[in-house]
């Protein structure tokens, strides 16, 4: 039996090594099945070891431990070659950044540059305090690849230490905005614009050792990219690249059309835009399927807001692209480029939410609306195929708390990714109970407490799962959490920017229940216990706890059918559902005594 | 002075003797799964008669077994390990679960359709000890024995065969963690195996300490009672030498210490192909290798690229975190034993189920019914029936051909089209793996040489080798033992850490030698109890260094002892340039921090391993010739040449389609391949 090697689509690139090369000497001429698949596979590796260089050497525990960072290559035209990890908001749609700096630099780009970007309006980043490194990589006189290396840094000279302040007068309270500008002129760095950028941040010297990490990640995959025409010969390359960007799009193309024809709508909120308060921002969706192509439009969302929880077109692709590649065929996880992009288009006027005008704030593009955006593009996708349907996760309730630690007398910024529950359910399988941030797509680590105790004045009380915080569902969410932190040092600041879902919440499909209420308290020392509302700055004193109990993802398909069984393991294995719940919700009846289904009431529960 | 290696797979037991003279011989039997010592055992006979000995003499001339089981491996894929409780300290229960958000490890981003995580331990076994250690090991809460005896209780009531005790900064201060484990140790006696995350991985980071620890836990009873019985039968058979166990790292190291650190026991066997494969490619001046180990149940490949055998601590073994040292290697379920079955749409499927050794493929007529890789390389020509381990197995074809016949019936595929598709499947699913290692990482395998081991291997090697367009294939003359072979190439040692946080600018050198002092003395004193003399051991210290900031460190060798700040400043050159090499930069502004000392000791001349040169010849390999069997290649069944391998010498050339008869395995040249033997007794099949 010969192996297969279908003929449609990219599927068959994924195992083309099993026909035997032509000689050698050849290879310089054309692509074979094994130079094209090594080809399209060192592009996903450079990128991964570009990832894994930055986590190696960065020193903020954000980029270093909790790995929010993407990395990627582009081609000559700024055209997509590999992304296949990071955080999708920080780079699916970074074309975006590459094909800005090349019209803006455009007749003075040279080998050995580098340039940084982190404005969200000239050269594009979600919001500023994720700086991106781009070089261009040359051949020759010919400018053949970009790469870049994009992290959030610890700090961007904003109006407060951190990120995520949720009432900023307009973007330039965000930070300083460095619109693509060169630091790098061919090898050489530009001291007195360095010199300029980095006298505008706090913990400078951090700042530049980062910076210099994703420099040294793009200098890495330059010479990576370098081995590899070396060795094959830019022809050859160029070709496989052409291979790979027809072959994807042509499988993506091939996946649309077979699914059912119509538009799908999807939805979703969130608390508030962090200036005119307690009123929800709502991202509207309507995906439409259409033949060959799929149009993911935000035309009915919301107009753009006065607090910060704008994002910008190149944003909004970004999180709308990677929306959609999750429902794509999994078979070609690891081949997305520029040829599912030509498939897809986003809508998203001017003036709305999802396309901001300037000077409109962006800081909490990441959280808010980032994952409104992809919440909605979920829901729509999962009415447009219900057999890979996704609920929505544990929303995403992070802080950052800034003061001066009394162990190194210096400014700290303590980030998060503690506290928001876990995956949303998907059809077939519960969710995730870990993984953290659907903004993410489970790309960001959760911290470890004992990493947390060694590098901030913080002592951690508890952390675990919250009992029936699950969006309850045939398949049920992953649970939410509990935690708890002390202050161990002096007055300290906390954003709650970086949050939402205290009162709005992420969808549930075919039945299964939407997520539930985050909250968060700040309780003294004394014992007073406050509300600490998202999209807020709050103040806490040394002795304060904080503690928060969130929600976990949301449910697919309706509780009442999930598998008695394991609503009983959930309740005496998992430990993670009460007796109440099994029976209001789930309609199990369990004996208490005896800890065994009572199966004739639970059959009179489900009217079966 | 006699030295064993013997592995066991999980079909067979593979025995290696070497004699004082540095013959080897070579010894097989089958595995036997219910207790694995009674086929390890078997081999020892076998040896010992071909020895001329009985077992009581040979054992007793037995100066050192290397041994290496791939049971802690299965135990914990196959999900037989222990029924584990862990003591974890209060409100930090659920550490384990969240697993700090990684989703199944080899997932794409894009994919979510996946199944959520299953703890080793469920929630409801993870029970709270009330204490607390700080971050600066100051015990804020000293050790509530209440705590632990209500959970001890419940452990009880539950029937754990095992108990974690896993504490929060249990590596900055292991006293609570320590005391916990003891009272574990005293109320629950010897039936229940007992660790600590302090006592097998003491560095911060509480979730990869503690999924070792539960990882070590969980199969500490199975690789305890049987590492016992072990012990104890050999030393009522008369042995006094050292049993050493190849450990995860690729190091050896006694069996007593093994044995309370099950962890560093996952994939030793494999660990040691890399070693053999590195061996061989040394002899041929290759750098570049793909080393593939084809046994009765399992493939395993590793890649040695510019002659380093790659090691990780951020192994993922299944769904667990392991972050102890370890030999990269991966693995599949394909071997000679896999079932070809039909699966639910009606296609032809091959593994990952094995026939094992018990009831093995239907041909070896102990019952087993369905058909097996094995069993399709009998159909086709490839395995000869009557010289299977060198005949003590015989194979019974129509055995072969009726199980194939009732799999193919339903298919409508005559049996040897059949055993043809089985041969071709298993063929592809190896070369997909070794694609997943090498292609998908961005190596080209056309500069690499395969190198094939296992008793299986050589009788696919060639056509992995053709499917994936490697040029060059190498078959060592010990192929069907090959782990075994690796371990007597193998370095006999340990590496010992201990904390030192410290700013290169503050570094107390007298302290850092005393460290070291304290180190070196526990290595002594262990190479003592396993018998060698002080004087033997080659010291080698590393620190792990970082910049000030980073969490991650890089391992710098140290220059024995450090005695001035010129000492240091020569360290810290090397850190520099070593940051450069690996990350394109260096931060020289930045302060440097030492983190950990490491010393690897390891026993010097020990293992220097020579083989005996086979005899020269000439091209001609007739004096060889043995038979003609019909095989099948491609679409022709053509008479093919059987040759012995006990009677080629080196220099002979042998054009395929060949066959060569070893003792235990069988080689298979495919037409396309023109075979050499070189001196050291191995094949080297390249493309005509």
């Amino acid at each position: 039996m010969k192996p297969k090697s279908k003929k449609s689509g990219a599927r068959g690139t994924a195992n083309p090594g099993v026909k035997p090369p032509p000689k050698r000497s050849s290879r310089r001429a054309e692509a074979d099945p094994l130079t094209l698949s090594t080809v399209w596979h060192s592009m996903q590796r450079i990128c991964r070891e570009m990832r894994r260089l930055i986590e190696r050497t960065s020193q903020s525990y954000l980029i270093s431990e909790l790995k929010d960072i993407s990395v990627g290559i582009w081609d000559g035209e700024g055209n997509t070659v590999a992304i296949p990890v990071g955080l999708p908001v920080q780079f699916i749609g970074a074309k975006y950044s590459v094909r800005y700096i090349m019209k803006e630099y455009a007749g003075d780009i040279h080998p050995g540059d580098v340039f940084l970007a982190n404005d969200p309006y000239k050269g594009y980043s979600c919001h500023p305090p994720d700086w991106g490194f781009f070089r261009p990589v040359f051949h020759g006189k010919r400018l053949v690849f970009w790469t870049l290396a994009r992290a959030h840094v610890e700090d961007t000279g904003a109006a407060f230490p951190g990120a995520y302040f949720s009432d900023p007068y307009d973007i330039h309270s965000e930070g300083i905005l460095v619109p693509g500008v060169r630091v790098i002129e061919r090898g050489r760095e530009m001291r007195d614009v360095l010199r300029l950028i980095y006298n505008n941040v706090r913990l400078a010297e951090g700042v530049r050792a980062d910076a210099n990490a994703m420099i040294g990640a793009t200098t890495m995959a330059e010479n990576r990219l370098h081995e590899l025409i070396g060795k094959y010969g830019m022809e050859t390359v160029d070709r496989c690249i052409a291979v790979m960007q027809a072959r994807t799009e042509r499988a993506v193309r091939a996946y649309i059309a077979g699914l059912p024809d119509g538009t799908y709508y999807g939805e979703s909120s969130t608390d508030d835009d962090g200036a005119e308060l307690d009123v929800p921002v709502t991202i509207r969706c309507e995906v439409t399927v259409k033949g060959e192509r799929m149009t993911i439009d935000f035309s009915k969302s919301d107009k753009q807001a006065k607090g910060f929880v704008n994002c910008s077109y190149p944003t909004t692709y970004s999180v709308a692209m990677g929306g959609a590649i999750i429902f794509l065929d999994p078979a070609l996880v690891e081949y997305h480029n520029e040829g599912t992009m030509k498939c897809i288009d986003v809508i998203a006027p001017e003036g709305l939410v999802v396309n901001a005008k300037y000077p409109a704030p962006m800081g909490g593009a990441p959280v808010s609306m980032g994952h409104n955006i992809l919440e909605s593009v979920m829901m729509a996708m999962s009415a447009a195929i219900p057999a890979r349907a996704a609920a929505g996760w544990g929303r995403r309730y992070g802080q950052y708390i800034y003061g001066i630690s009394p162990r190194t007398k210096g400014l700290y910024v303590f980030p998060g990714y503690h506290a928001e529950g876990g995956a949303g359910a998907v059809y077939g399988y519960d969710g995730y109970q870990g993984s953290a941030s659907v903004g993410t797509l489970g790309e960001i680590s959760r911290p470890n407490t004992e990493d947390c105790e060694i590098k901030y004045p913080w002592k951690f009380v508890s952390r675990g799962f919250r009992k029936d915080s699950s969006g309850a569902g045939k398949w049920r969410g992953g649970p939410g959490f509990h935690w708890e932190v002390e202050n161990l040092g002096g007055d300290a600041g906390v954003h709650t920017g970086a949050g939402q879902g205290e009162t709005t919440f992420s969808h549930g499909c075919q039945g299964g229940k939407p997520t539930g209420a985050n909250q968060c308290f700040i309780v003294r020392a004394s014992g007073e216990r406050m509300r600490a509302q998202v999209h807020r700055l709050h103040h806490v004193q040394h002795g304060d706890r904080i503690v928060k109990d969130t929600s976990g993802g949301g449910g697919v398909g309706p509780p009442e059918e999930r598998d008695p069984q394991e609503v009983w393991k959930d309740v005496y294995v998992r430990e993670i559902v009460t007796l109440e719940t099994a029976r209001e919700v789930y309609k199990v009846a369990i004996d208490q005594a005896t800890r065994e289904i009572d199966w004739n009431r639970t059959r009179a529960l489900r009217n079966v | 002075m006699i030295g064993v290696a013997i592995d066991v797979g999980g079909t067979f037991t593979d025995c290696l003797v070497m004699d004082s003279k540095g013959g080897l011989s070579q010894f097989k039997a089958l595995t036997t799964p219910e207790d694995r010592s009674k086929g390890f055992l078997e081999c020892l006979e076998k040896a010992a008669r071909a020895f001329g000995k009985d077992i009581r003499s040979f054992i007793g001339s037995i100066d050192s077994i290397f041994h290496g089981t791939t049971m802690a491996t299965n135990a914990l894929l196959t999900e037989r390990g222990a029924k584990v409780g862990m003591l974890t300290t209060d409100g930090f229960r659920d550490e384990l679960e969240i697993r700090r958000g990684f989703k199944n490890i080899r997932t794409s981003m894009y994919n979510l359709l996946v199944p959520p995580y299953k703890p080793l331990v469920e929630r409801y076994l993870r029970l709270l000890a009330r204490e607390r250690t700080l971050y600066t090991g100051e015990i804020e809460t000293a050790l509530d024995v209440q705590s632990v005896e209500a959970a001890l209780e419940k452990f009880a009531q539950e029937k754990v065969g095992a108990v974690a005790v896993c504490f929060l900064h249990s590596y900055a201060n292991p006293e609570n963690e320590k005391k916990a484990a003891q009272i574990c140790r005293a109320r629950l006696g010897n039936d229940v195996y007992v660790t600590a995350s302090h006592e097998i991985l003491p560095v911060s980071g509480e979730y990869e300490r503690f999924s070792t620890t539960v990882v070590s836990a969980y199969i500490g009873p199975i690789v305890s009672e049987y590492m016992v019985a072990l012990q104890k039968r050999l030393s009522e058979l008369g042995f006094k030498g050292n049993l050493m166990m190849v450990r995860s790292d690729g190091l050896v190291q006694s069996a007593e210490h093994s044995r309370r650190q099950a962890v560093t026991l996952i994939n030793s066997g494999p660990a040691a192909a890399p070693t053999a494969a590195r061996f061989y490619g040394g002899l041929l001046r290759r750098k570049n290798l793909i080393s593939v180990d084809m046994g009765g149940t399992s493939f395993d490949v590793s890649l040695i690229y510019k002659d380093e055998i790659p090691t990780t601590t951020e192994s993922w073994v299944g769904d667990e975190r392991v972050a102890i040292k370890m030999v990269e290697t991966h693995s599949i379920g394909a071997g000679g034993g896999s079932l070809a079955w039909i699966d639910s749409l009606g296609l032809l499927r091959v593994g990952p189920q094995s026939a094992g050794a018990d009831p093995g493929p239907a041909c070896y007529g102990r019952g087993g019914e369905l058909p097996t890789v094995t069993d399709a390389n009998v159909l086709l020509g490839y395995i000869p029936t009557d010289y299977f381990l060198g005949g003590e197995i015989a194979l019974d074809a129509e055995r072969s051909r009726s199980a194939i016949r009732k799999m193919a019936e339903p298919l409508k595929m005559g049996e040897s089209e059949a055993a043809q598709a089985i041969y071709n499947i298993i063929n592809s699913l190896m070369a997909d793996q070794v694609i997943e290692l090498s292609t998908k990482r961005g190596y080209d395998v056309r500069d690499f040489a395969l190198v094939v081991g296992g008793g299986a291997g050589p009788v696919h090697g060639a056509a992995i080798a053709e499917l994936l367009g490697v040029p060059e294939v190498v078959i060592p003359k010990y192929s069907a033992l090959y782990s075994a072979f690796g371990m007597f190439a193998m370095d006999i040692g340990r590496e010992y850490t201990h904390n030192y946080m410290v700013r290169a600018d503050k570094l107390d050198l007298d302290r850092l030698e005393s460290l070291f002092g304290g180190l070196t003395a526990q290595a002594q004193a262990d190479l003592e109890e396993s018998g060698a003399k002080a004087s033997d051991l080659v010291m080698n210290r590393t620190a792990q260094m970082r910049y000030a900031g980073q969490f991650h460190e890089i391992e710098v060798p140290l220059p024995g002892r450090l005695e001035s700040a010129k000492d240091v400043e020569r360290v810290l050159k090397a850190f520099h340039a070593r940051h450069k090499e690996l990350y394109t930069f260096d931060l020289r502004e930045r302060s440097v921090e030492f983190r950990t000392l490491s010393l690897r000791a390891t026993l010097k001349g020990a293992r220097t391993l020579k083989l005996v040169p086979l005899a020269r010849g000439g091209a001609d390999a007739g004096t060889a010739f043995k038979r003609k069997r019909r095989c099948l290649f491609g679409k022709k069944w053509i008479d093919t040449p059987c040759y012995d391998g006990a009677r080629l010498a080196a220099g002979n050339l042998i054009r395929g389609p060949a066959i060569v008869e070893e003792e235990a395995t069988t080689i298979v040249i495919p037409e396309a391949f023109v075979c050499t033997v070189d001196k050291a007794g191995s094949y080297l099949l390249k493309r005509r």
